[in-house]
């Protein structure tokens, strides 16, 4: 019976639900985890990354580029990063259509897109995908780090049906529910950036299946301002992730043990 | 003669325009408003080709309240400049353009500043402390040169608007009779009589 | 050129299948009699010179003044006026036409009654006015069925002005006052082929404009009655008639109040010369200073 209404992202089932979304956004609570806090100065990015191994060639994220691994964490415009969790190959065409439409907008207006209207232009792209015909919705969800003189620092997520919604702090992926409530009792209104970071190692550290937090398994960015009040992106590199993780005694240590005491 | 000024001072841009339709050698009609409120922060005067003005002119105004309605943010000065720049440069590259001329003037509310810019039917866009339009810029932009001041209070930059008026006056063969003077600051948009 | 020549040819491949769809009752694509063929689409649509410069084409085969010899000659010269006052609208106009400097016609109307409520006058192009302020009436009225209450004069003039600024640069000459009664009271809009459109109290336009502008601007006030101010349009039309070699010939008159228009008269402007309406004076300048005299001798007492 099912089959005949999951077959098709377009068709309603009886019950009035569209099975093709329900099971993007399955896929996606397989994901790894994305993780995001909003703080007064800044925002926190962080990710688990599932595809590693002795064996892969991570040299490029060592060096080239702008930072990560180009798994988890991209920079969308210099006021966005965003953190997606689902599909990668669904993935990195969002992204790319995301750093058109931001290129778009400063052709025509001469200024950085305004965060929420990214997502919307996003959200717009994948809620489409729910309604024409033959098409297959994004198996993706993502979380945009962005700032704006608008709305200042801003943290927005969106998920397979074309939704979107502001958030203080939230997490999707793989154990998004633990997460979720470990956020829900340890956030603070007006957090710091630094308090930020600790926060979000922290719940990691909790969430990750894994016992050992590393740069091997772990995307990390923060949004900040610069001097001159721009906004500034920073995608952490291996090398700096296992120096962050030292930092807060995080590294390669049985740290639930840590956390308790 | 189709004339427009307009000056930036401390916290606020002054427009003033000239309110005279003409028709050959007729005065068609003399209390024309040339100067469109685009937005709660946003003026915009306009001069050039009849017809292409008021029509230009409404095109931006409602394309900039459906960003407004759609952002709930209105466009911020330096971005509506660069958009309407971008209008004019498009339809020059079309098959009828439109000849407008505009002076800009807005407050941006995020970052307190008040902003001015030149614009002409060539796409042509300039940040300016003040600027003119049409035969009036041969009188006042050496007059503004040494008048202008950047800090100077609202009633200041009236009076040094009124001095541009009257050189018009004075020297411009059949130089327009009245001007419409409108201001932006941070209360928004107002016109102020003269 | 070619294709133009083809669609009004009565011979040719083109012109049998014109007579073909003639038999068997099709629409043709051209135009039909009355010109409205097109109404359902909602957007109005003219045929256009298919050639690449439909301005220049059509400058080239009727600018007179260029070149006297060129075969279409559109009538220009006019004098037309309105102005808003207390007690309505008067709306004046002469009557007529010129084609270079032939006089085609002395009885032509140059107030198109759109409706019962609204009047446009006619200068530039006479058939531009008068197929666009047809179809103008075509389009209130089809509001007034949709929307169960009469057009505004508002709404009306920015429709005819939306409409000619759609065809600017393409050759349309029009010069147009659109005038009526509304919610609003007694409105006048100037609406020309440049697609500007202007709200006033008082508008003259044509040739004759600058004449008729001269009495009117200096004899009128808001709150004329109605009978001075019928007096001083048809004064003003006049003035035009009289002194513009363009205008002349009659006057036609127009009052428009509350409850819509009303044909006050038409007025020979060589008897308002001589006798001036009911015979009570001229408005000739020998009759008005007749047994005046500006000499000032000594007295010689």
């Amino acid at each position: 019976m099912a089959r005949r209404y999951d077959s098709r992202t377009t068709i309603f089932s009886p019950e009035g639900r569209l099975y093709q979304i329900e099971y993007a956004m399955e896929a996606i609570s397989h994901a790894g985890t994305v993780l995001g806090v909003l703080a007064k100065d800044g925002i926190v990015l962080a990710a688990e990354k599932k595809v590693t191994g002795k064996l892969l060639d991570l040299s490029g994220a060592k060096e080239g580029g702008y930072g990560g691994s180009g798994e988890k964490i991209f920079l969308l415009n210099s006021n966005v990063v965003a953190g997606v969790a689902g599909i990668t190959a669904d993935a990195n065409s969002l992204v790319n259509y995301a750093r058109e439409a931001a290129q778009r907008h400063l052709y025509m207006y001469n200024e950085d897109i305004p965060v929420e209207m990214l997502a919307q232009r996003l959200c717009d792209l994948k809620q489409g995908y729910t309604q024409y015909g033959g098409l297959r919705p994004f198996g993706v969800s993502l979380l945009y780090a962005g700032y704006d003189p608008h709305y200042n620092f801003q943290l927005y997520h969106s998920d397979p049906s074309g939704n979107y919604s502001g958030w203080k702090a939230t997490c999707i992926g793989a154990n998004s529910g633990t997460a979720q409530s470990l956020l829900k009792q340890e956030y603070k209104e007006e957090i710091s950036i630094e308090d930020a970071i600790s926060l979000v190692l922290r719940v990691m550290s909790k969430t990750m299946d894994s016992t050992t937090l590393g740069s091997e398994k772990l995307e990390f960015a923060t949004l900040t301002l610069d001097a001159e009040q721009r906004p500034k992106a920073k995608i952490y590199r291996p090398a700096e992730i296992d120096a962050l993780l030292r930092k807060h005694d995080l590294a390669k240590k049985d740290e639930d043990a840590e956390m308790k005491s | 003669m189709e004339t427009a000024f307009g000056i930036t001072g401390k916290g606020y841009v002054l427009i003033a325009s000239d309110t005279t339709a003409v028709h050959s050698i007729v005065k068609v009609k003399t209390d024309v408003d040339k100067i469109k409120e685009l937005s709660p922060f946003l003026l915009m005067a306009t001069s050039g080709e009849p017809g292409d003005t008021v029509q230009f002119a409404e095109y931006i105004e409602r394309n900039i309240r459906l960003y407004h309605i759609r952002n709930n943010f209105p466009l911020r000065p330096p971005s509506a400049a660069s958009w309407i720049r971008r209008s004019l440069a498009d339809s020059l590259r079309s098959r009828k353009p439109y000849s407008v001329n505009l002076l800009l003037g807005g407050y941006d509310v995020s970052t307190y500043k008040p902003h001015l810019y030149w614009m002409d039917y060539l796409g042509t866009l300039a940040e300016v402390p003040f600027a003119a339009h049409g035969y009036g810029s041969y009188f006042t932009l050496s007059l503004l040169d040494k008048y202008h001041d950047p800090e100077a209070t609202v009633e200041e930059g009236l009076a040094t608007l009124k001095r541009c008026i009257d050189e018009v006056s004075k020297r411009l063969v059949v130089s327009p009779d009245r001007f419409k003077v409108k201001i932006v600051d941070k209360d928004g948009v107002r016109e102020i009589e003269v | 050129m070619n294709t133009l020549v083809q669609r009004f040819s009565t011979t040719g491949p083109a012109a049998e299948i014109r007579k073909a769809k003639e038999v068997l009752g099709e629409e043709d694509d051209v135009v039909d009699v009355m010109g409205f063929g097109n109404l359902a689409s909602g957007v109005p649509k003219f045929s256009i010179p298919g050639v690449p410069d439909p301005s220049a084409f059509l400058k080239m085969h009727t600018d007179d003044f260029a070149d006297p010899s060129c075969r279409i000659k559109i009538k220009h010269g006019t004098t037309t006026l309105a102005f808003r006052f207390k007690g309505g609208v008067i709306v004046a106009v002469d009557s007529r036409a010129t084609a270079g400097s032939y006089i085609a016609s002395g009885t032509v109307k140059k107030v198109i009654e759109i409706n019962p409520y609204l009047l446009g006058t006619m200068a530039g192009g006479a058939a531009d006015c008068q197929y666009w302020e047809t179809y103008l009436g075509i389009q209130c009225r089809l509001h007034e069925l949709r929307n169960r209450e009469r057009i505004s004069v508002a709404a009306a003039s920015k429709y005819l002005s939306n409409l000619v600024y759609s065809y600017k640069g393409m050759g349309l000459s029009m010069g147009t006052m659109i005038c009526g009664w509304d919610k609003t009271g007694p409105a006048v809009y100037y609406v020309d082929s440049d697609g500007t459109r202007l709200k006033g109290d008082v508008f003259s336009v044509g040739s004759g404009s600058t004449f008729a502008y001269g009495v009117l601007d200096q004899g009128y006030h808001w709150d004329l009655s109605d009978e001075e101010a019928q007096e001083l349009g048809r004064r003003s039309i006049y003035a035009a008639g009289h002194r513009d070699a363009f205008s002349g010939n009659t006057i036609n008159l127009y009052h428009v109040k509350e409850d819509g228009w009303k044909f006050i008269g038409n007025y020979d402007v060589s008897k308002m010369h001589y006798d001036g309406p009911d015979g009570r004076g001229g408005y000739g300048y020998d009759l008005r200073v007749e047994g005046k005299s500006s000499a000032n001798p000594p007295s010689s007492a």
